[in-house]
């Protein structure tokens, strides 16, 4: 396919929940289109409990398939970060990879759902050991898949992986700045061009 | 290649509106057109477009390497002196781009033949990375097109990722900026600002005009917020000329699109290029005006000021006669002269094929046509699908 899966959410492994809907969709602002344990798909009552098991047993069966696997448990955590992996059996060998982290659903609810996608913790690259980024904290703090963290409640964000490696930040409302006051020498410097000619894009 | 009529949707207006498409009739005169599509086969996609297109970028590539080589070239372009070290410094840190369009003459059978790069401040872009998605979408849930209609279009996707990825740590803080008093300008910025929120970043609009310089010799947006990293909607040759000018390469900002795209949004780029790859099937002769190789033209020709906006100034030359122009502020650095492209004409519509770029990945077309063969600011935007 040659054109964009899906416009406004979850492209490219980049999610954004709650406040972009409105860009394609019907404007739901309270759709949450990632889960971090079957519990909270259940309790947020967006899909029916049958379908929340039906999703998290899509992911699970497609994150052993898909996920990186290391042969020792220190080499996964070098890479996820520690407690941040399990021991699984693949093709018949023992072999590490990085717990499931929660699930990101591919279309709208609004659309059913789609097939889930399996999220792992983020990677020590993404969020280095004592980051303070919030996304990265958020997910140090709520650990493998069973902590079943609440998501949905203030503004929180925190990060995952796919299993192709991309970077996943979901978040449940607008990102927050703290402004500080600084001293201004001057202002206005750029624009000046614009008032001679009609337009400044192509 | 053909030119479909289409039934519109009777309620397009607000079809479109709800996507955040709020200039689809400047001026009362409907710029958004879905009474047409142009249909392609997927051959004619991935081997005349996107294959060229990314040839093309790598060719550009090249041409900045020997740009930043040449005080001749970059004096040609036309680039104050004062900021070559500073272009040059981005292109050598490898200062990440987000996207450009490249603009092709095709008609569906010979080569598709490069018209001029939109490489540093390219608009067009939420009627052809969302509008004409869902446009096609919808055709195809109500039977106006068959299932399994495709389109050459990942933009939104790859925008979404290439944001996140323009610095490192990421997430950043990035800042978006465009003039005050541009509908259309805010309209391109404000989608862009969503795909930026989406990437996990803290985006945040400031007007140009108030950006304001920082005791510490920083940028500011209108909120004294210091700005770390600054998408600019705005030409890098009037930011090169305007009163922060010098403040550019001591500010410790990255600016995206980067400075080094401020050598291929300079329609000289077309001269070299061809100097480069004399006869490239997807190029057309061109050459500075002046160059005795203009000769070799002949009488019918393209004379482009080598900083120009939506066609103006623009001069169609047939036969040693100016048949087409248009007016507008640009000139005083300079023209080039290109060979007449032969652009088609459908059903007395001249179609231009705007090829993009995202992250240097080509990755979607959007099509302009209008009833003179210059693309200016009059044109339409007409959606396409790629049959099944």
């Amino acid at each position: 396919m040659k054109r964009s899966t899906q416009i406004g959410l979850a492209a490219a492994g980049i999610v954004l929940v709650a406040t972009t809907l409105s860009l394609i969709g019907g404007g739901d602002e309270e759709e949450s289109l990632v889960y971090n344990s079957l519990a909270e798909c259940r309790a947020a009552g967006q899909l029916s409990a049958t379908q929340c098991e039906q999703r998290f047993n899509e992911a699970s069966a497609n994150h052993l398939r898909d996920a990186k696997k290391f042969s020792s448990s220190s080499a996964c955590e070098t890479e996820y970060g520690a407690g941040s992996c399990r021991a699984g059996t693949w093709n018949n060998a023992q072999v590490f990879i990085p717990a499931l982290a929660g699930i990101m659903l591919a279309r709208s609810l609004a659309q059913g759902g789609g097939v889930a996608q399996p999220l792992l913790p983020p990677t020590q690259q993404a969020c280095p050991p004592g980051s303070a980024a919030p996304e990265c904290q958020q997910a140090r703090s709520s650990g493998s898949s069973s902590s079943g963290a609440s998501y949905g409640g203030g503004s929180r964000a925190r990060a995952y992986s796919t299993t192709s490696g991309d970077r996943v930040v979901a978040r449940s409302g607008g990102g927050a700045g703290s402004a500080t006051t600084r001293s201004v020498s001057s202002r206005g410097g750029f624009g000046s061009s614009a008032r001679s000619f009609s337009s400044s894009s192509s | 290649m053909r030119r479909i009529v289409l039934p519109p949707r009777p309620d397009w207006p607000e079809q479109v509106e709800r996507l955040g498409f709020g200039f689809h009739s400047p001026d009362g005169a409907p710029y958004w057109s879905e009474s047409a599509a142009y249909a392609f086969s997927l051959e004619q996609i991935e081997r005349d477009i996107e294959a060229p297109t990314g040839e093309i970028e790598q060719l550009c590539f090249a041409f900045i390497d020997r740009a930043l080589a040449s005080e001749a070239i970059l004096t040609r372009l036309a680039i104050p002196q004062a900021q070559w070290s500073f272009i040059a410094e981005s292109w050598k840190r490898g200062d990440r781009n987000l996207y450009g369009r490249l603009d092709f003459a095709y008609d569906g059978k010979g080569p598709a033949r490069l018209l001029e790069y939109n490489a540093d401040t390219p608009t067009a872009l939420l009627e052809a990375s969302v509008v004409q998605w869902d446009w096609l979408e919808q055709a195809m849930a109500r039977g106006a097109l068959p299932k399994g209609c495709d389109q050459f279009n990942s933009i939104h996707e790859r925008l979404v990722a290439a944001f996140a990825g323009l610095r490192q740590p990421s997430p950043f803080r990035l800042h978006l900026a465009c003039v005050a008093d541009s509908a259309e300008d805010r309209g391109t910025v404000d989608y862009l600002l969503d795909c930026a929120v989406q990437a996990g970043l803290d985006a945040r609009f400031t007007e140009i005009e108030e950006i304001g310089l920082l005791s510490d010799g920083g940028f500011c947006d209108g909120a004294n917020q210091p700005i770390e990293t600054l998408f600019k909607l705005y030409p890098w040759e009037w930011l090169f000329r305007e009163r922060y000018a010098p403040n550019l390469a001591t500010a410790r900002c990255q600016f995206v699109e980067p400075p080094w795209k401020a050598l291929l949004s300079n329609k000289g780029l077309l001269a070299y290029l061809w100097e480069m790859e004399p006869g490239h099937p997807n190029l057309l002769p061109a050459f500075f005006e002046g160059d005795k190789r203009c000769a070799t033209l002949g009488p019918s020709h393209v004379r482009k000021p080598i900083y120009s906006r939506e066609g103006a100034n623009v001069a169609l030359v047939d036969r040693g006669a100016v048949v087409h122009s248009d007016d507008g502020p640009y000139g005083a650095e300079g023209f080039i002269l290109q060979q007449t492209a032969p652009i088609p004409a459908f059903d007395g519509a001249y179609p231009v094929l705007g090829s993009w770029l995202v992250a240097s990945q080509a990755c979607g077309l959007g099509i302009r046509e209008d009833d003179t063969p210059i693309t200016g600011n009059l044109s339409r935007f007409v959606p396409h699908y790629i049959a099944p």
